[in-house]
């Protein structure tokens, strides 16, 4: 199963908390662009990783070629086409900036965006930046758009604060896109929330057709009514997976395990064989990346992308 | 008819090859060098033959890398017949070493003796390495069940069922599916 996102990076602060260091990846076969990336560091504002610390909000960066990209030459070997940076803050401080890394072949069909209004008084979430690929169309009508709180995936996601994951997204017609996300060949949606306490909101969309799903299996965890355990609400997989349901029926305690970790530390967190390249044709799940959605200083949910 | 590579290294190998012609053997010449893995692989004979004076660690490594990856019989005709030189053959898995013992009468008996021995020893390998890997797998199904049973709250039974299930359904066996459970409660841990 070959999925959309070939390479995924948790960059963390240093000891002196002024530069970003390699934390932890996941690089599939990537061996070369895994020893290139994990000798870096990044200043506040410089690379894909500080500039997602300095600008406190998800970017996307659609082309590596003369920008402020700095392993531009290994990502070009590798495939590598876009990355995605999602800075994680509490309060005015980061903890940790995951990066996703992307590759531009033919075969796939997927985007990522990254949505947000303009202030207090701007009521629509609007594509402040996206990587489309080939779906050119599908670009042009999603930068036309605006979404109020509730409308689209973006707009469910900003209205709740919670992640949103649709399936089946040309069969879900009371979502905006769905008629233009099924001619592009997009199955599948994901929407992540991302708010620092400002009045601006910001959603990460992943779309992504059956082809080359986002991950082998996303989940949504979330803390239960009391605030006790975390429960998994919702997963997905291309083809089914008996094995990762019966984990799911599991329950979670702060501190307990890698989400349990997630929640009482709010960083992200990548488990399983790191340094062993994987068979991404293979449907077995070995490694894990565990994204906390925070709100307010609270956690709202963790979502995890299996591979 | 047997298809030998004879491993050239500087000795007149004249007899050698006279005394295989007339026991219809067909043989191919190489020179040894560092492509020498490869070479065979490529040719794939039915065993290999050496007449030297000692072999070098170099070739020795060489052949312990051939026989982790493309095991054949080898045959070694050598005049160095020091205790130390015999180890190293020995465990780099050569068939028969022959210490001065390259003697046309005898060669169709060493080359038949040491295919002989050559099979069996792949036999109690193959049967060693099935029996590695059922005790293994035993432990890693234990493992796995033991998972469950924490997790689920699941009785043995209920565990090994379960599992067998789960592998049933992904048409692998029972110690595959056992280390998908445990990556994937690893992931977790």
């Amino acid at each position: 199963m070959k999925t959309f996102i070939k390479v995924i990076e948790i960059w963390i602060p240093d000891k002196e908390r002024t530069q970003l260091e390699f934390g932890s990846g996941l690089y599939g076969g990537l061996t070369e662009f895994k020893h290139a990336s994990e000798k870096q560091h990044f200043a506040y504002d410089e690379g894909l990783p500080g500039k997602a610390w300095a600008a406190r909000h998800p970017i996307v960066l659609s082309r590596f070629e003369q920008s402020y990209f700095k392993r531009t030459s290994a990502a070009q070997k590798a495939g590598l086409t876009c990355g995605i940076a999602i800075p994680i803050f509490s309060g005015d401080f980061l903890l940790a900036v995951v990066v996703f890394l992307c590759g531009d072949d033919q075969e796939q069909a997927g985007a990522i965006e990254v949505w947000n209004n303009e202030g207090a008084t701007d009521h629509a979430l609007h594509v402040l930046d996206g990587y489309y690929g080939s779906l050119t169309q599908f670009e042009t009508q999603s930068r036309q758009i605006g979404l109020p709180k509730g409308q689209g995936i973006p707009g469910r996601s900003w209205e709740t604060a919670m992640p949103v994951l649709v399936e089946d997204i040309g069969k879900a017609t009371e979502y905006v896109r769905s008629g233009d996300a099924l001619k592009a060949g997009i199955s599948t949606v994901l929407g992540i929330p991302f708010v620092n306490g400002d009045e601006r909101a910001y959603v990460i969309t992943f779309l992504s057709a059956k082809s080359t799903p986002i991950a082998k299996r996303i989940q949504i965890w979330m803390p239960d009514a009391e605030g006790r355990q975390l429960v998994c609400r919702q997963s997905h997989s291309k083809n089914s997976n008996n094995l990762a349901e019966i984990f799911e029926t599991l329950t979670v305690n702060k501190g307990d395990g890698a989400l349990g970790r997630v929640w009482l530390t709010g960083m992200p967190l990548i488990t399983g064989n790191q340094d062993e390249s994987y068979n991404e044709e293979l449907d077995d799940l070995s490694r894990m990346l565990a994204i906390p959605v925070i709100e307010q200083g609270r956690l709202k949910a963790i979502v995890t992308f299996l591979f | 008819m047997l298809n030998l590579l004879i491993v050239e290294s500087g000795i007149d190998n004249t007899a050698l090859e006279n005394a295989l012609a007339d026991d219809n053997v067909e043989t191919v010449k190489v020179q040894y060098a560092p492509s020498f893995i490869a070479q065979v692989k490529d040719m794939r004979p039915d065993a290999i033959i050496f007449n030297l004076e000692t072999p070098s660690d170099e070739l020795l490594a060489d052949l312990f890398m051939l026989n982790r990856q493309c095991p054949l019989p080898v045959i070694m005709f050598a005049t160095d017949g020091s205790s130390a030189t015999i180890h190293k053959a020995m465990q780099a898995e050569v068939s028969a070493f022959e210490v001065n013992g390259l003697d046309a009468d005898r060669l169709h008996g060493i080359i038949h003796v040491a295919l002989a021995r050559f099979k069996h020893q792949q036999v109690l390998k193959n049967a060693l390495q099935e029996a590695r890997t059922q005790l293994e797998d035993r432990k890693q199904i234990d493992r796995a069940k033991a998972i469950l049973i924490n997790t689920q709250n699941f009785t043995e039974n209920e565990a090994y069922h379960t599992l067998r299930k789960l592998a049933m359904d992904r048409n692998i066996t029972l110690g595959q599916m056992a280390r998908n459970v445990i990556a994937m409660a690893e992931l977790l841990k």
